[in-house]
């Protein structure tokens, strides 16, 4: 490897080799092998429908482009019923996540009762609270965002528990000998141990809560991104199912490869010896997501 | 035993990033040893002990030159005590000694050398319950266990307290004399090479040799007898010597 | 030297009577969880929700014991379980070679990154819904959904644990003329281990909701189409009930089971016990 930089390629075809090998082209590479599995899916299943079709259709309903009678733009109009109803959910979810980790992790007794049913939260599937909130409330935007912050919030409380415990008991302790005030123990001591904890349920509850408000949308909405899914698929049109599954898809990872894990890399900043840990957090790996 | 030839032996390690230097860690080193011997190589960090051992061991290849190990003609069976103990953490020591063993009576003498180390009970114990000097008695143990013709030892004491390093060195004399043993011992504690050695071998910054002195002294020694005195004394001169010769050739390269 | 004995004795000898304390809370520990839950539970039913919206505890149970005692449970449960485990195999099948190739080259490093990357934050439903378009409702559906879930944790973890091998290790087999064979089970395969067990426990939490939920939306038995039944027959106990029974399963298998067996398979990690 070492001879490859202080030695210049001898030959074009060296060069060529040397450029096969780099990672760029792995990426390249990959991305094409995504297609052509696409495009042979398609020829093996034929209601799958092949990128070139699902593409263009994306293309007309992202830009609004006239083609063969379909109704233009429903690109935004349909994200812009969906996401008032995902913040909605996150902010509850967040608030209310928020406040019972701190009432479990601030107290043993609330501990105990409660911490086991925070678990079972987790646990449950997010279909659940779909058809619940369906049978409860009928169609419409309330049952959507009690899905999305019903399947949200437990883990957002998880997470704050688990990061108001990793505060180190001791030096819980050595601040109420030194009678440090209570406003300078939350700032230096609570703060700086629970934000990356806060940070990582936050990022959770994003990721859930996105799947919860499609899966809300799908079963209890006449509009919406999830709703758009569903009604190519009661169409029998999977070329736009497919392209409304795409938009779905490219929104959640663009947020969080582009918002959410770089600001959770700054928030564990701190943490020297569990940078490892946060890395595998931020590479979507983590022990909340199985609630134990 | 086992007769170890090393011949105009070279290992330079290529320079990682562009614009750094390639690293020559051994340079034209020849040297031969062989019979119920126990060398010593001394040096300063970084002058290439390590890496001598690993070519002698395999582990690395040399860049030039060659290095052979016979025994009667045939391949000579190696012991190798790193510097620091390499037991696989989770296998226990038992079972970390029958990983490199192999043929009849396998585990008697596992066995029997765990108790020549003193560990005859932590057989069933894995390696984090044990402390780290322990732990490099364990190395020992596998290294004697496996019944080498040429036994490779990497500063086997320098990680340990002195106390427990006093008397493994005791130990390590007794079975050396007994066992018969062909030892290329590395190190860069004079003290500890004047009292276990018959032959020592200085390197130089570079990976040269600069002096290969006899020490004809009785077995047992101790750290306090006079003479190992006196012997300590005349390596720290020839030490000395090289650090002066190493200094006027850094001051002529900087001249130039 | 002086602090060995000591933790050796805190270890080995530990007084029976913290043993016994310890598991007596534990039990305590549960007794008061699982009442807190049920408490929680038949409050909100009692005082906001109303037996309707939300049935007691009481009514859940009886409803649970009725799907078991019918043979319903049985009935559903296992081809679910069965569909678990066969998408859970092709996960490892593929998973495994994959992390293998991610772990020992850059350039496969480079190709898959991407893809493992993008697994972790799609959300559940798309598995579901495209495993329905793609297969209908043939078995296929949810055994593929388990394994493109899982495939992306246990590779990352797989890779993850071919960079921790300890590359000394292997310089000492190779000292002591071990061969590649012997190399492979004493070293790399135990560095591997805890890694690849962390990512199938982590992606077995994930990947039998998707199996729910797939399921749900497109199969013609298992828990999830009950679920789905049970939903558009407007029983909101029926629903509560099966997905209770499964869920507390799940939990079972994952505390009693997965957790036992990782403790006890890496027990040398003494460093990680309580
Ligand atoms: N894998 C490697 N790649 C590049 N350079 C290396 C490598 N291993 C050793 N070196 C270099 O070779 C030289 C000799 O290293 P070696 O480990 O043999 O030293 P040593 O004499 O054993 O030192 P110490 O007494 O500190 O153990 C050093 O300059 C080191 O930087
Ligand atoms: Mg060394």
């Amino acid at each position: 490897m070492s001879q490859a930089t202080t030695v210049a390629p001898a030959s074009p075809i060296a060069g060529v080799g040397r450029l096969l090998r780099s990672p760029l082209t792995a990426r390249i590479a990959s991305y094409l092998f995504l297609l052509v599995a696409w495009q042979l899916l398609s020829l093996y299943e034929d209601r799958f429908p092949p990128p070139a079709d699902v593409f263009g259709f994306l293309w007309i309903e992202v830009t609004g482009g006239s083609h063969g009678g379909i109704v233009r733009g429903e690109f935004l109009e349909h994200f812009a019923a969906t996401l008032p109803r995902f913040t909605l959910g996150i902010a509850i979810s967040m608030v209310l996540g928020i406040v019972s980790g701190v009432v479990i992790g601030g107290s043993k007794i609330a501990e105990a009762l409660l911490k086991d049913t925070l678990l079972m939260l987790v646990a449950l599937p997010a279909i659940i609270w779909a058809f619940l909130t369906q049978m409860w409330l009928g169609l419409g935007d309330t049952a959507v965002v009690i899905t999305t912050f019903l399947s949200a919030f437990p883990f957002v409380a998880v997470n704050v528990v688990q990061g108001i415990q990793a505060v180190p008991r001791d030096l819980r302790r050595m601040s109420g000998a030194f009678h440090v005030s209570s406003y300078r123990r939350v700032r230096h001591l609570l703060l700086p141990a629970v934000t990356g904890y806060l940070f990582a349920g936050f990022r959770f509850a994003v990721i859930i809560g996105w799947n919860a408000v499609l899966l809300g949308e799908w079963f209890s909405s006449s509009e919406g991104v999830g709703y758009q899914a569903r009604y190519w698929y009661d169409a029998n049109r999977y070329k736009g199912f497919v392209a409304w599954v795409i938009l779905f898809i490219g929104f959640i990872v663009l947020i969080d490869r582009v918002a959410l894990v770089p600001l959770q890399r700054r928030a564990f900043r701190w943490r020297d010896t569990q940078v490892k840990q946060a890395q595998r957090r931020v590479e979507g790996i983590d022990v909340a997501v199985t609630g134990a | 035993m086992a007769t170890l030839r090393v011949e105009h032996l070279n290992k330079t390690f290529p320079a990682i990033e562009r614009g750094s230097d390639a690293t020559t860690a051994i340079d034209d080193l020849s040297f031969e040893i062989g019979g119920h011997v126990f060398v010593s190589v001394v040096g300063p960090s970084g002058c290439g002990k390590s890496t001598l051992l690993n070519i002698v061991s395999g582990i690395e290849t040399a860049t030039h030159g060659s290095v052979s190990v016979s025994e009667d003609g045939s391949p000579a069976r190696l012991g190798y005590v790193f510097q620091e103990p390499r037991l696989l953490p989770w296998r226990t020591v038992m079972q970390n000694m029958l990983y490199v063993l192999e043929g009849e009576d396998v585990p008697d003498r596992a066995r029997d050398y765990l108790r020549m180390v003193g560990l005859d009970d932590a057989g069933g114990k894995f390696p984090a319950q044990l402390s780290g000097g322990m732990q490099q008695r364990v190395g020992i143990a596998r290294a004697f266990a496996v019944e080498p013709d040429l036994l490779l030892m990497d500063e086997p004491f320098s990680h340990l307290d002195a106390i427990t390093a006093r008397s493994l060195r005791e130990q390590l004399q007794g079975i050396w004399t007994e066992a018969k043993k062909t030892v290329l011992f590395v190190t860069h504690d004079i003290a500890e090479a004047v009292q276990l050695s018959n032959r020592v071998l200085i390197l130089a910054p570079g990976g040269r040799l600069f002096a290969d002195l006899p020490i004809e002294l009785p077995y047992p020694r101790k750290a306090s007898d006079t003479e190992v005195a006196m012997a300590q004394a005349e390596l720290l001169r020839r030490f000395e010597e090289m650090q002066e010769e190493t200094d006027a050739a850094r001051a002529t390269d900087v001249a130039s | 030297m002086s602090s060995v004995p000591v933790a050796r004795a805190s270890r080995g000898g530990r007084p029976p009577s913290l043993v016994t304390r310890r598991r007596v809370r534990g039990i305590a520990g549960l007794v008061i969880g699982v009442g807190g839950f049920l408490l929680v539970w038949t409050l909100l039913s009692a005082l906001i929700f109303g037996p309707f919206t939300l049935p007691p505890p009481s009514r859940i149970g009886s409803v649970m014991w009725e799907i078991v005692r019918s043979g319903q449970f049985i009935h559903h449960f296992v081809p679910t379980i069965l569909r678990l485990a066969y998408g859970f195999g092709l996960a490892l099948l593929i998973g495994f070679p994959v992390g293998y190739l991610m772990g020992t080259s850059r350039w496969w490093r480079a190709f898959f990154h991407d893809m493992t990357i993008v697994a972790g934050s799609i959300p559940g439903i798309t598995y579901a819904v495209l495993a329905l378009v793609v297969f209908g409702i043939k078995i296929l559906g949810p055994i593929l959904s388990v394994g493109l879930v899982s495939m992306p944790y246990v590779a990352i973890n797989v890779a993850e644990g071919l960079d921790s091998v300890d590359h000394r290790l292997v310089q000492m087999s190779d000292a002591y003329g071990r061969r590649r064979a012997s190399i492979v089970r004493n070293v790399l395969i135990p560095s591997v281990a805890p890694f690849a067990f962390a990512g199938v426990r982590l992606s077995f939490a994930l990947a039998w909701k998707v199996e729910q939920l797939t399921e749900v939306f497109g199969s013609s038995s298992g828990v999830g189409f009950q679920i789905r039944h049970e939903f558009e027959d407007f029983s909101i106990p029926g629903m509560l009930a099966w997905v209770l029974l499964f869920v507390i399963f799940m939990i079972l298998v994952e505390r009693f089971v997965l957790a036992k067996l990782e403790r006890y398979l890496f027990r040398w990690r003494l460093e990680d016990r309580p």
